[in-house]
């Protein structure tokens, strides 16, 4: 977990990037705090033509199909206020509504890949049902993918690209914690309190049974 | 049965006995011992009896007669004048003298008939013997107008066997008009000159029947008896079918192997095919679920927080890798 401005790591739950105070209001303060409404595909740059499109609203169909509790969108463009792109995704999958999902699959299942064309970048962004599942390198690796296909500004075929590569660490995801769901509840669970920690090692790390008055009550 | 025996051995021997020998008579045996006879004298000499003298008074012919004798040609008798000459033959070949054999006279009726078939003109050979001629009575153009001017057009020949230059030629009215004297005469000098290279005079006949009838073929063409294409088979290119080409040994190892091994690999192979398919079908056809957490919110975002990598696709000459980025940007800009 890291902060989108600093790329420093943060602990789960911080309310502001414990080393550069990012949080989303500064974002709000450059694009507004008023939810979005958009599209799966929001191909705002033109980046694609109305063929590409189409192939890859297939393929983003195909990934809601593949993975019902998820869903996928593709931006184009940099936002009304610019800046950088790792922080623009962060606001917009935050305040997004997103027109052709269902309301069954909240944004906190949605995978958001924006294409900055201005700046040539570009950067994935996740809600936090993913957050057991997916890390910084496998969205690089997706991102490896299509870097050859928008080198050539063929957009379209490198976002199918990208969709494809995460669908495929996805389903190995999915297989990995329908085994040891453990393992990924771990990633997320909160930190034990410094007291709690002191108090196991004092007692030897043996289980603290309920006291008498507590079973009595 | 060793009496059956017997009595049929008895009978062999009975019915073997050997004819009386020849006795010598009582006067033969005297002279043979005088030596007046001897014997088988009578095997090596031959007696023959004197004939007498008798004068000749017939006068020896003179040399006018001789000469007449030889010039003169018996003419056909008239007995086989209604058969040459009486109707229109129903056989190509009009032999009545029987002047050839049978098997002789089949084979060149056989061919005469093969020519009828082939050809729009038939061939019709009267037959007479080399020193025949035929009467003066009869008038040969008169007989092939009479009998052939309707049916089928017909050429006539008058052969003499052993004399093919004596053979004379004429053609039905029908081809009179459109085949010449000279012509008809151009293909009997041919023929005849065909006939004589040959030695004998079967061998003679059957080579002039086969050169007019080569000819007959000229004579159709010149009566327009023939259209443009041709009577006579054409060889014509046929398509050849590409020779089968010589299997090589790994053609025929395979060959070998499939024979072998072409039904279990062939169930096999299947089987791969199927489990692949149900693998296939069964990916596509797969979903994915995850267990849900609770995620305590970070900086602020109530739905996300996910911060993936960051790539610049601004530089061909570098790679994906090099072009990550990982920098902070402190100022938002």
């Amino acid at each position: 977990m890291k902060c989108p401005r600093c790329v420093q790591v943060i602990h789960r739950g911080a309310g502001l990037c414990p080393h550069c105070g990012f949080g989303i209001a500064e974002m709000d303060a450059r694009h507004g705090k008023d939810n979005v409404s958009l599209r799966r595909l929001a191909d705002v740059a033109g980046l694609m033509k109305s063929r590409e499109r189409s192939k890859v609203q297939g393929a983003l169909d195909d990934f809601s199909r593949r993975f019902p509790q998820l869903f996928f969108a593709v931006y184009t463009g940099s936002g009304k206020g610019g800046g950088n792109v790792r922080q623009f995704g962060f606001w917009l999958l935050n305040r997004a509504a997103f027109e052709d999902v269902p309301v069954d699959r909240p944004n906190e299942a949605g995978i958001l890949l924006v294409i900055d064309p201005d700046t040539k970048s570009a950067s994935v962004t996740w809600g936090y049902l993913l957050d057991p599942y997916l890390t910084e390198e496998d969205t690089f690796l997706c991102l490896s993918r299509a870097h050859a296909y928008w080198l050539e500004g063929r957009f379209a075929e490198g976002t199918v690209r990208t969709v494809s590569q995460l669908g495929k660490i996805l389903a190995k995801r999915a297989a990995q914690a329908r085994r040891d769901p453990e393992r990924f509840e771990r990633k997320v669970a909160p930190p034990a309190k410094t007291g709690e920690i002191a108090r196991r090692i004092r007692e030897g790390h043996r289980q603290v049974g309920p006291k008498t008055t507590e079973v009595t009550k | 049965m060793k009496a059956l025996a017997w009595v049929l051995t008895a009978g062999l021997v009975v019915g073997a006995a050997e004819p009386p020998m020849p006795a010598w008579r009582d006067e033969d045996r005297k002279s043979l011992e005088k030596g007046e006879i001897l014997p088988g004298l009578e095997l090596l000499t031959e007696e023959v009896p004197e004939v007498p003298q008798e004068a000749a008074d017939v006068p020896a012919p003179t040399s006018e007669e001789i000469a007449a004798a030889e010039n003169v040609s018996p003419e056909v008798d008239e007995q086989y004048l209604n058969a040459y000459f009486g109707a229109r033959p129903e056989t190509f070949l009009v032999d009545p003298q029987k002047l050839l054999g049978s098997k002789d006279a089949r084979d060149r009726e056989s061919f005469l008939k093969y020519h009828s078939g082939d050809s729009q003109v038939d061939l019709f050979v009267y037959l007479f013997d080399g020193h025949q001629a035929i009467p003066s009575g009869v008038r040969e153009e008169e007989v092939v107008e009479r009998f052939f001017s309707e049916g089928k057009p017909a050429v006539v020949v008058y052969y003499y066997l052993g004399a093919p230059q004596k053979s004379d030629i004429y053609v039905s009215p029908l081809l009179s008009d459109t085949v010449s004297a000279p012509e008809q005469r151009r293909a009997l000098i041919s023929s005849v000159e065909e006939a004589l290279e040959k030695p004998d005079a079967l061998a003679q006949i059957e080579a002039f029947c086969v050169q007019l009838s080569i000819r007959i073929y000229w004579m159709e063409r010149a009566a327009g008896l023939v259209k443009d294409e041709p009577a006579a088979p054409v060889a014509r290119r046929v398509k050849e079918e590409a020779p089968a080409k010589a299997e090589s040994p790994a053609v025929l190892q395979a060959k070998a192997w499939g024979q072998r091994y072409g039904v279990p690999g062939g169930i096999m192979a299947s089987a791969l095919l199927i489990v692949a398919g149900g693998i296939s079908i069964a990916r596509h056809r797969a979903r994915f679920r995850f267990p849900s957490f609770d995620v305590p919110p970070r900086l602020g975002g109530s739905h996300a927080a996910g911060i993936g990598a960051v790539i610049s696709f601004g530089s061909t000459t570098q790679s994906p890798s090099s072009q990550r980025n990982d920098m902070p940007n402190y100022l938002g800009l």
